[in-house]
């Protein structure tokens, strides 16, 4: 079954780092990426291909529409109400993840700001995001 | 001539004799009892004057008594009314002064007019600076914050990229990477480490002014957990009898944890050791954390506590030169003190006071 998955994240090496790990994860894909929240409803409203995906991915730090903008946003829709987002943010602010709940995820996730402690490979951005996605994917 | 002068003589005797003798008499008995009368009139006014005297004396004695105890009674209730109406205002400014000193700003009215009231007025004046002041330090300390967070958030991510970036080199490119190459790709790590201790010892340094929360604390298991975490297990260390102390927990760990890690640093090769021990003085304690290592040249020791001042090469990715700095902070704010012992090659001993 081909998984279509929606990424809004700004930071280009989270982009990367999602996109390796989707390589080494034994799955069938489509990722778009969107590097804000406007370019992901963009995406979703595409009036030629609109993508319909199954699982949207959303960093919370955003410019231009961040991601709580974004979710509620995309709550409006019918199509999308029940639609599964996963937060993945460095920010630990626990009035943003009560607000992400309040308009419904399927989980938050917090993504360590430092990996240089890595005399291990488990500590690298890859194998946090590696962890959390073969969770989500269910690969 | 005889006769007459003789009837004259005797006339004269009879007369002058017998007549004037009694009416003499008679007169002198007249003015003896006129005297007599007298006397008696005398005597009874006197006696009265006298009584009269006696008692307008023991009248006045009367009036003086009732008036001094009068004015006693009326000053002493005068002089409490007085002394409770200043101390009833001395009460209300000393109240505004404990409010003060309990961070509570408010200001007292006083419509009175007299010398107290300047003092009043300005304990008004300095509550109302500390108030503003106050204000302006609570939004210097959440702005610190914000700064605090946006350093450790802001900062560390382009490090975090740095990192990742040389770990997918070193994933996808590592066979073909020449050795020389994979040299310097392995130095990147070792700077970054280094930059993001410096970014933990500057937030660290900048929350020292923060107020942290005293609890009772117990030295000897506070610095026992410092050593297991931190000292490497072939090392000697002697820990002495240590105090409880309710203090400021999170600042002493921070001391201890600065200063043993330095000695840790700086031991030489297969002769650490480590001595920790205190004195129980007068004012204050007086720890001290004394290591066998390299010690340090006398010439340096007022520069160690300074900003990024290490005596170590800038490569050292172990050394930022911010923990002596971050010490020399606290033990300030706490109007405590530190000092070393110490020369090349004989060890070195830092000893700090600490409140009671």
């Amino acid at each position: 079954m081909k998984r279509t998955i929606l990424l809004v994240e700004d930071d280009e090496l989270d982009v990367i780092s999602v996109q390796r790990t989707l390589k080494k994860l034994n799955v069938d894909y489509n990722l778009y990426v969107a590097y804000n929240g406007k370019e992901a409803l963009a995406l979703l409203n595409d009036p030629v291909k609109p993508i319909t995906p199954d699982v949207i991915l959303l960093d919370l730090n955003m410019p231009k529409m961040n991601g709580i903008e974004f979710l509620r946003a995309l709550r409006e829709y019918d199509q999308f109400r029940s639609l599964e987002v996963f937060i993945m943010t460095t920010s630990a602010e626990s009035s943003e993840r009560l607000k992400a709940e309040e308009l419904g995820i399927s989980g938050f996730i917090i993504k360590p700001l430092s990996y240089t402690d890595n005399t291990k490979r488990s500590d690298s951005m890859d194998a946090f995001v590696h962890f959390h996605l073969r969770k989500i994917l269910r690969a | 001539m005889t006769a007459s002068r003789t009837s004259a003589q005797i006339y004269a005797t009879l007369f002058e004799g017998q007549l004037k003798r009694q009416i003499g008499k008679e007169i002198n008995d007249a003015i003896g009892q006129k005297f007599s009368l007298f006397d008696k009139i005398e005597y009874r006014t006197r006696n009265i004057h006298s009584k009269n005297l006696a008692e307008s004396i023991r009248r006045t004695h009367i009036y003086s008594l009732t008036f001094f105890t009068l004015t006693i009674i009326i000053g002493i209730f005068t002089a409490i009314y007085i002394v409770a109406l200043i101390s009833k205002r001395i009460k209300t400014m000393v109240k505004l002064a404990e409010n003060i000193s309990q961070g509570n700003f408010t200001a007292v009215t006083d419509d009175k007019k007299d010398e107290l009231t300047n003092l009043s007025s300005s304990l008004n004046i300095m509550s109302g600076n500390l108030r503003r002041i106050m204000t302006e330090l609570q939004s210097r300390n959440e702005e610190l914050n914000k700064f605090a967070y946006v350093v450790s958030h802001d900062l560390k991510a382009p490090l975090r990229g740095i990192h990742n970036i040389v770990n997918w080199i070193e994933e996808d490119f590592g066979a073909e990477l020449s050795p020389r190459l994979k040299e310097y790709l392995e130095i990147i790590p070792q700077r970054t480490k280094r930059m993001e201790n410096l970014i933990n010892g500057l937030l660290d340094y900048a929350r020292v002014n923060k107020k942290t929360d005293s609890e009772m604390t117990d030295v000897a298991e506070l610095v026992q957990q410092i050593v297991q975490d931190i000292v490497p297990g072939d090392f000697s260390v002697q820990i002495a009898q240590l105090p409880d102390i309710f203090t400021e927990r999170l600042k002493l760990e921070q001391v201890f944890a600065n200063l043993i890690s330095n000695a840790v640093k700086f031991s030489l090769p297969a002769k650490g050791s480590i001595e920790i021990s205190y004195r129980d003085l007068a004012n204050h304690y007086e720890f001290s954390v004394k290591d066998a290592g390299t010690g340090i040249d006398p010439e340096y020791h007022t520069r160690i506590f300074e900003m990024f001042q290490t005596l170590r090469e800038k490569d050292d990715k172990e050394s930022t030169g911010i923990g002596l700095a971050i010490i020399k902070k606290i033990l300030d704010e706490l109007n405590c003190s530190i000092r070393i012992n110490s020369q090349v090659g004989k060890g070195a001993e830092f000893i700090f006071t600490w409140p009671r």
